[in-house]
């Protein structure tokens, strides 16, 4: 799949991206710094059939579409003995008013569907169904998401959020797609509940009075509102740390990793009370959850190996006759010559490198500013 | 199409309705609670050369919890190869890994079909990232190995789990058992690796009488109240080094500690189940 | 661990064997940090070095002098004596047995059955180009009067090749056909470097015939 696909590099040229990047400070390729991302584009509300859309192109030529679609669906009671009772205690439970946002208001994982195409790519590619499962893990992580879909007790919204690649995938597409799943999310809305109570639902068709399922404050500046969430890919080659590689970094990645992100809401709206009166500060008061990690596995590891002068004919090395057992001709390493990688990473590297996305005021805190200025129409 | 000419029963699967009384009642009652020390994995049994016809294989068994009505884990795995890549296939310089696993239409509360769902795929990609950080690719060219894992029994509690989110968790005790037999198998199998890869799982729960979530190793779901973050790790002993590592739950980013305590703790049960790795292994030789 | 006195002992992968400096990765060894861990399941087996070669020969060709450290023992891990199961895979400079399954004007298509001395589980592809068939006069060789599908070869891996192709050559003496079978169905004898003769009916094939030992 897309992280381990072909990289068309030569050992030499493996061997002196490494090496570039190996410094300090990292040079890459494209001459960014080591935290900085892709110059994007981004826009909102493209599709007009859709309850919530975005498009992000990346300045490399990678471009993805996402739409979201709710439907009406009935909530499935809960199986077995406990459902009779449940009924009961909803219907002794309906005269104390239904606008607590109580515990009751479950949601399920199963009312969010997500599909991923990618185009060259079958539909049930293991690693299509990797991108999709890692971008619906950190959405329903905290459980939260699910409950912004409940109705009433016996109906739901069913969500369906199709994230399309329109280009072929120049480079590993989580951090696009993400992006754009979250931009999406961000300028869906939903119709306005007209009915009360548990009857049929039944919906306000002025779709100017529709209610956004993330809500924004846009009133009180301090108030952050709760937003879905980012996975931001991020890398570690020698000692340092790069952020939203391309495709030929990856290439050389000794490890790299997955990790999702969202804003705390909870501590943002305890925290806006005590900064009510210094505007300026609420931005950085912004306290982050980790939602998920995953590893990725890095294409380093199916690059071709270099062969070192001292091993090569056409640099006078003599060739041993071989055994038919003497496969395994083990070579020290050496400079300059590209091997692929072996073995995993460090813990150590690992923390420091989910240590560097969750920092205040680093990039994950970045990325939901610059997120922040995209028009949501 | 709707059959018109005869009294059909209702679309769709429904459930019978199972009246409550005391017996049930009372399983449900003495649900939760860990019966072993926060620190401590289950048991288990790991054999390898279980297929003859396979180039290697294994077979792992994790102890159920003892009450009646929850399986164990029960894994089988075979590894095919190395063999010649299919002609179509472009020259490769390192073996090809292609992980499948699969569980058995019986092996959970609700009935798997035959085909691989996606989070069955989701779980290969996992396993793939985990053993190929393990073996030694190069030592094979323009060959591939296919590792198959069957999920037998998949660790599931069947009077229980109706709580909402516990198959999500159960997917990563089964990758963590996934990672230990298929890297048995694969020793069996005499594919080069630098270290024996297992795998281990801590999560942080939180329980009815502690007042503060504490974390533990190889959880069982049904046994917590709430698991409010869990990370399944593949580790490497010998070079102290991970392979792979799957965090999923909601963490406080201010808090690195727990995060950090928590990617220890899944080390520290991947190191435990190592143990048990290389005491089956040296009985295979010995 | 300690292997220096040579008794066996078993090793799992990722167990340190001793440092490199020490001794000489054999198969199923891999060096990391300096120092030899094994990297199969299996026994080990530390083989004393064989005496260095003199200088029995004049040298022919300028080298750069490696320094070889001939002088360390080789240690190796392998499964041998628990079961024989363990798979090869045919490397340059590997001498095999293969069957000629399809030919053409330009190359025999074989199927790689014994690589050394072990026969192989799985079945490798191989090509003979026309031009690896014999040292001499490559431009007049033709497959059709060298290999016939069904003839057993025994050929030199000179190439991984492409993704699906070993690239053998039998452009020795001791390479080429032994053993074929003629028209009528009869195995055939050697008579000479590129014919076989049916003992039968008395009729005679060309083939690149390899040199008896």
């Amino acid at each position: 799949m897309a992280s381990t696909q072909h990289v068309l590099l030569s050992p030499a040229e493996l061997a002196y991206l490494h090496a570039a990047l190996s410094l300090t400070p990292p040079i890459r390729p494209d001459g960014r710094a080591p935290a900085q991302f892709r110059p994007l584009v981004a826009e909102t509300g493209i599709l007009p059939g859709t309850n919530g859309s975005a498009r992000i192109c990346f300045a490399d030529g990678t471009e993805a579409i996402v739409g979201v679609k709710a439907e009406v669906e009935r909530t499935r009671l809960v199986d077995g003995a406990t459902a009779g009772t449940e009924w009961k205690e909803g219907g002794s439970a309906r005269g104390e008013g239904e606008d607590d946002d109580g515990g009751d208001k479950a949601g399920d994982s199963d009312w969010v569907e997500l599909t991923v195409e990618i185009p060259g790519y079958r539909d049930d590619d293991a690693g299509t169904a990797f991108l999709a499962a890692m971008l619906s893990e950190a959405l329903l992580a905290d459980g939260a998401f699910a409950k912004r879909l409940w109705i009433n007790r016996r109906f739901h919204w069913k969500l369906y959020l199709d994230v399309l690649l329109i280009s072929p995938p120049l480079s590993y597409p989580l951090p696009l797609l993400s992006l754009t799943t979250h931009l999406a999310l961000l300028a869906t809305r939903l119709p306005r509940l007209k009915s009360e109570g548990d009857e049929d639902p039944f919906f306000d068709d002025d779709w100017a009075a529709a209610r956004h399922l993330f809500p924004r404050s846009s009133s009180s500046t301090t108030k952050e509102s709760a937003r879905p969430p980012v996975t931001l890919l991020v890398m570690a080659v020698g000692n340092n740390i790069i952020f939203d590689p391309a495709k030929e970094e990856l290439a050389v990645a000794d490890v790299a990793l997955a990790v999702s992100v969202a804003e705390d809401t909870t501590a943002a709206a305890t925290t806006a009370a005590t900064m009510d009166l210094d505007d300026a500060a609420a931005p950085a008061a912004r306290s982050l959850r980790l939602l998920s990690i995953r590893t990725i596995d890095p294409p380093s590891r199916l690059t071709p190996p270099g062969v070192p002068n001292a091993a090569n004919s056409a640099y006078g090395a003599t060739t041993a006759q071989k055994q038919p057992e003497a496969r395994t001709a083990e070579a020290e390493a050496v400079e300059g010559v590209w091997r692929a990688p072996r073995g995993g990473a460090k813990p150590l590297v690992m923390a420091a490198l989910v240590q560097k996305v969750l920092e205040k005021g680093g990039v994950a805190d970045e990325i939901l500013d610059a997120l922040d200025a995209v028009d949501l129409g | 199409m709707s059959d018109r000419r005869r009294i059909n029963g209702p679309v769709g699967a429904t459930i019978p309705p199972v009246s409550e009384d005391g017996a049930s009642r009372e399983v449900a009652g003495s649900r939760g609670g860990r019966s072993r020390p926060p620190n401590a994995i289950r048991k288990m049994y790991l054999k390898t050369g279980v297929t003859p016809s396979a180039s290697g294989s294994a077979y792992l068994e994790i102890e159920t919890s003892g009450r009646s009505g929850v399986s164990g884990l029960k894994l089988s795995c075979t590894v095919h190869g190395p063999r010649s890549l299919p002609r179509s296939s472009p020259f490769s310089p390192h073996i090809i890994l292609s992980t499948h696993v699969k569980y058995a239409p019986f092996a959970t509360r609700q009935r798997r079909g035959y085909l691989r769902d996606p989070s069955e795929r989701d779980l290969g990609t996992h396993l793939e990232a985990a053993l190929r950080g393990a073996i030694i690719a190069d030592r094979w060219p323009k060959s591939g190995v296919d590792i198959i894992v069957s999920i037998i029994e998949g660790d599931q509690d069947r009077e229980t789990s109706k709580t909402q989110g516990d198959e999500s968790w159960d997917l990563m005790n089964a990758l963590s058992g996934c990672i230990t037999v298929a890297s048995a198998a694969l020793a069996d199998a005499g594919i080069d690796c630098v270290d024996t890869v297992a795998g281990g799982v801590a999560a942080l729960v939180s329980d009815k009488g502690d007042a503060s979530p504490s974390i533990v190793i190889d959880p069982i779901p049904s046994e917590h109240d709430r698991i409010l973050a869990a990370c399944c790790i593949a580790y490497l002993p010998t070079r102290d080094e991970v392979t792979n590592l799957w965090f999923k739950g909601d963490l406080p980013a201010s808090d690195t500690e727990l995060y950090t305590k928590l990617v220890e703790k899944g080390i520290q049960a991947s190191a435990k189940a190592n143990r048990v790795l290389v005491e089956c292994l040296g009985e295979t030789v010995g | 661990m300690a292997t220096s006195s040579g008794t066996t002992s078993v090793a799992i992968p990722g167990q340190l064997l001793g440092p490199a400096s020490k001794f000489q990765p054999g198969p199923g060894t891999h060096i990391h940090n300096a120092n030899l861990y094994s990297s199969l399941l299996g026994v080990v087996h530390a083989s004393q070095p064989a005496k260095p070669p003199g200088p029995a020969k004049r040298l022919t060709k300028i080298t750069v002098p490696t320094q070889t450290p001939a002088e360390l023992p080789t240690l190796s891990v392998s499964r041998t004596g628990v079961s024989e199961k363990r798979e090869v895979l045919p490397e340059v400079g590997n001498t095999v047995l293969c069957r000629v399954t399809r030919i053409t004007p330009r190359q025999a298509v074989v199927a790689i059955l014994i690589c050394g001395d072990t026969v192989l589980e799985a079945e490798w592809q191989g090509l003979i180009r026309v031009q690896d068939v014999r040292a001499t006069e490559k431009d007049k060789v033709k497959i059709y009067e060298s290999f016939r599908p069904g003839d057993i070869v025994r050929a030199e891996v000179i190439s991984l090749g492409d993704q699906a192709n070993f690239y053998l050559s039998t452009a020795r003496n001791e390479l080429g056909v032994i053993l074929a079978t003629s028209e009528a169905g009869n195995n055939m004898y050697p008579v000479n470097w590129k014919e076989y003769m049916d003992p039968e009916t008395g009729l005679s094939e060309l083939r690149k015939v390899a040199k008896p030992y």
